[in-house]
């Protein structure tokens, strides 16, 4: 923290003559203000009165350094002003003062005592002071403190100039739960912002391809602040002691320039990664819901590459069978020697998908010692031991319902263990991760899952039921399915939606080899329910062109890419900008497609990919039909609820 | 020479208040008090010294006191480091 950094050439008046101590004051606050320094200038002025009442902050060497700590600095800073006729500060020595610095400081850190370290020990130089009291002009004044501080301190100042060229003032990390679009598009909008507001900005991006652009540590270490923009668990251990706001991906996007002021001006809080700081944190900052839906994502996009690359590997061993006319039975998909190797490994990535999904729910709860307790849950889930046939021959599993239960509750049985386990005595410290957790833990979560199976079994096995009846009834399979595709327009990407998509999944993994299972066409209609509402705004901006503007227009063509590739997350700056009119309509136009999907009867196999998995689905020239329908009814609705821009 | 260690447990750190406090009282002795923080020694009846040595809360230094009145110094400045100050 050099001086120069904090005093702005406005923040210094020389000559002045104030006619008191009072006089002197209200100058130094005025400077702060004229600055920007404060955010409540009277209450600021208050705490500098209040700390003068306990006694002079005159040093003697008829120099004054008034102080004060309050939330109404928002960044720490000073300012100065000489009075070459001295002014009576109640200086100890009794000779009035000539020099007097005032420092702002915020209610975090130690800069205040930094600041004032480093003055004293530049001020104990009778020249220095003395300089500074016959400066002509602000700007000699700051070259005057800058070669004290380069003689006094000369492997900083060597260091900094370089540090500001190289580094970065405002780091940030995005994250989204599926990590294909948001992740991204915040990133894109913070680098975006930063430019603009000349504040150096680095992004990490956490997406689906693991992490990109990753903050070193010596970046960290330099920054002002971090920003994490993201709806699942990102690495922040790293950021100990640093500043860091924490906000969902969505504000990343849409209020970018609101984030770098947070920490530009220092109000981001300092992150302790210590484990008691961290939860009481989060239980400020977020609400209990948002917290659910944060570990739930973290289960989810950790899931997500096992259920769509081994639900392809297991379509293509159907497609193989389909062509070489392999009776539809239950050995349907193993038929041929090829087929069956698909079916083997892709039946292999989907056995991990309700232990990954638990593994990573309890990590994000629990940290480290969670992924056992959850791994192990989700693995008995899928299993579905219980107390009397610990074997789990032939037992009915739990599956899905009973893998998000054992992520849960065991994270948060284990987040209670810890809680416990702070009263052992020290000397346990170390057997704590690698014995005590692991054991109790696994303990814990075999006698949960075994006493939760036999009844999320029959839940479980209850909604199986449901679904094959409705779908044993076209009048029921249909709303369903246009129930589901319209949840994934609600809020794509969103709780709406992924509820609808784990639904259809969850289903799909339950399927039974038979075509004619419902699952397919409810999976069928969700995609289509998250392919319509891109494409229906990128037919919108191509027909109805008035009703947007000229970057909406630009960026529609996109939207058929991501509408075909079933990325529904394409539509969300639009939604955003216009929630009102683009929302129901997408909503309306997905259910059209999904009712419509499930009456021409069209069904899905693999549980992600649009176009790209066109091989799994059945009836495709219909399925395209459904989804041109739907995506048209969108645009029309659109069009009627959105009002043409002016331009 | 008497010496002993002690922590600092104000929160905000040797800053100007606590310091004047601390350098006017130790004013009254004849014996030198000297505190070591960090590899250096800081006149304790300077309040530029003790705030030039940056003391952070929690720190540990060590008071020297050698004179006439050592003991008598020495009690009294780790009484009021561990007395807060009066803060």
């Amino acid at each position: 923290m050099r001086i120069t950094d904090l005093l702005k050439k406005q923040g210094i008046s020389l000559g002045a003559a104030p006619a008191g101590k009072r006089e002197a004051i209200d100058l130094l606050v005025s400077l702060h203000e004229k600055c920007g320094n404060l955010s409540d200038t009277a209450a600021y002025k208050e705490g500098i009165l209040a700390r003068e009442e306990m006694g002079t902050t005159a040093i003697g060497m008829e120099v004054a350094i008034p102080h004060a700590k309050s939330e109404a600095v928002k960044a720490p800073a000073l300012t100065a002003i000489t009075v070459p006729g001295g002014v009576d500060y109640d200086s100890p020595d009794g000779a009035p003062c000539k020099l007097i610095f005032m420092i702002a400081a915020t209610l975090d850190g130690d800069v205040h005592l930094e600041v004032l370290a480093r003055l004293m020990q530049m001020l104990m130089h009778e020249d220095f002071t003395a300089k500074l009291k016959a400066a002509k002009t602000p700007d000699e004044f700051l070259k005057i403190i800058d070669d004290q501080e380069t003689a006094q301190f000369p492997d900083e100042a060597k260091a900094a100039p370089a540090a500001k060229k190289e580094g970065y003032r405002v780091l940030a990390v995005t994250a989204c739960p599926t990590g294909i679009a948001h992740t991204y598009m915040a990133a894109e909008a913070l680098a975006k912002a930063g430019e603009q507001m000349g504040i150096t900005i680095k992004v990490e991006t956490n997406g689906s391809g693991g992490a990109k652009n990753v903050l070193t540590a010596e970046e960290i270490a330099n920054c002002d602040g971090i920003i994490i923009a993201a709806d699942k668990s990102v690495e922040t251990a790293r950021f100990d002691g640093k500043p860091v706001y924490s906000t969902k991906v969505a504000d990343g996007i849409h209020k970018p320039e609101e984030l770098i002021n947070k920490i530009v001006n220092g109000e981001a809080p300092v992150f302790h990664s210590d484990k008691k700081a961290e939860a009481a944190a989060s239980t400020d900052n977020e609400s209990f819901g948002r917290k659910l839906y944060k570990h739930l994502m973290n289960g989810v996009s950790h899931m997500l590459p096992f259920v769509v690359a081994g639900g392809i590997f297991i379509a293509i061993a159907f497609l193989i069978d389909s062509f070489a006319g392999v009776p539809q039975d239950g050995n349907f998909g193993t038929g041929t020697p090829v087929s069956a190797w698909f079916k083997n490994i892709g039946g292999a990535a989907f056995n991990f998908m309700l232990p990954v999904l638990a593994g990573f729910i309890a990590m994000s709860i629990a940290d480290r010692p969670g992924l056992l307790v959850g791994i192990v849950g989700g693995a008995l889930a899928a299993a579905g031991n219980t107390f009397t046939n610990p074997g789990a021959v032939d037992a009915i599993p739990s599956g899905f319902l009973g893998a998000l239960l054992a992520g849960f509750v065991a994270g948060w049985l284990l987040k209670m263990l810890e809680k416990a386990c702070d009263h052992l005595p020290h000397a346990l410290e170390g057997i704590k991760p690698i014995l005590i957790y692991p054991l109790a833990g696994l303990g814990i979560v075999g006698v949960m899952m075994c006493a939760v199976n036999p009844i999320m079994g029959l839940i479980n096995e209850g909604m199986k039921n449901a679904v094959n009846y409705m779908a044993s009834q076209p009048a029921l399979l249909v709303p369903v399915c246009a129930l589901l595709a319209g949840m994934m327009a609600i809020d794509m990407g969103g709780p709406f939606n992924k509820a609808a998509y784990v639904t259809a999944t969850a289903l799909l993994t339950g399927a039974s080899s038979d075509p004619s299972d419902p699952a397919f066409k409810i999976m069928a209609a969700v995609m289509i329910g998250g392919m319509v509402p891109p494409i229906a705004i990128a037919l919108s901006t191509t027909i109805f062109r008035k009703r947007w503007s000229a970057e909406e227009r630009k960026n529609g063509p996109v939207n058929y890419i991501m509408g075909l590739s079933f990325i529904t997350e394409g539509a969300i700056p639009y939604a955003a900008g216009h929630p009102l009119q683009v929302i129901p309509s997408c909503l309306v136009g997905s259910a059209c497609a999904g009712a419509l999907s499930a009456l021409f009867g069209c069904t899905l196999r693999a549980p992600h990919g649009g176009i790209f998995v066109l091989p799994t689905i059945g009836n495709p020239a219909m399925y395209f039909l459904a989804l041109v329908i739907g995506a048209v009814v969108g645009m029309l609705l659109l069009a009627i609820l959105k009002k043409p821009v002016k331009e | 020479m008497v010496s002993k260690k002690v922590t600092l447990v104000n929160a905000q750190g040797f800053h100007m208040r606590p310091a004047s406090v601390f350098a006017t009282a130790m004013g009254k002795y004849s014996s030198s008090v000297t505190i070591k923080f960090n590899g250096n020694e800081y006149n304790a009846k300077s309040l530029l010294n003790i705030i030039a040595a940056c003391i952070k809360c929690g720190s540990e230094i060590e008071i020297v006191c050698s004179g006439d009145d050592e003991n008598e110094a020495l009690a009294d400045a780790v009484e009021r480091i561990e007395s807060g100050l009066g803060e």
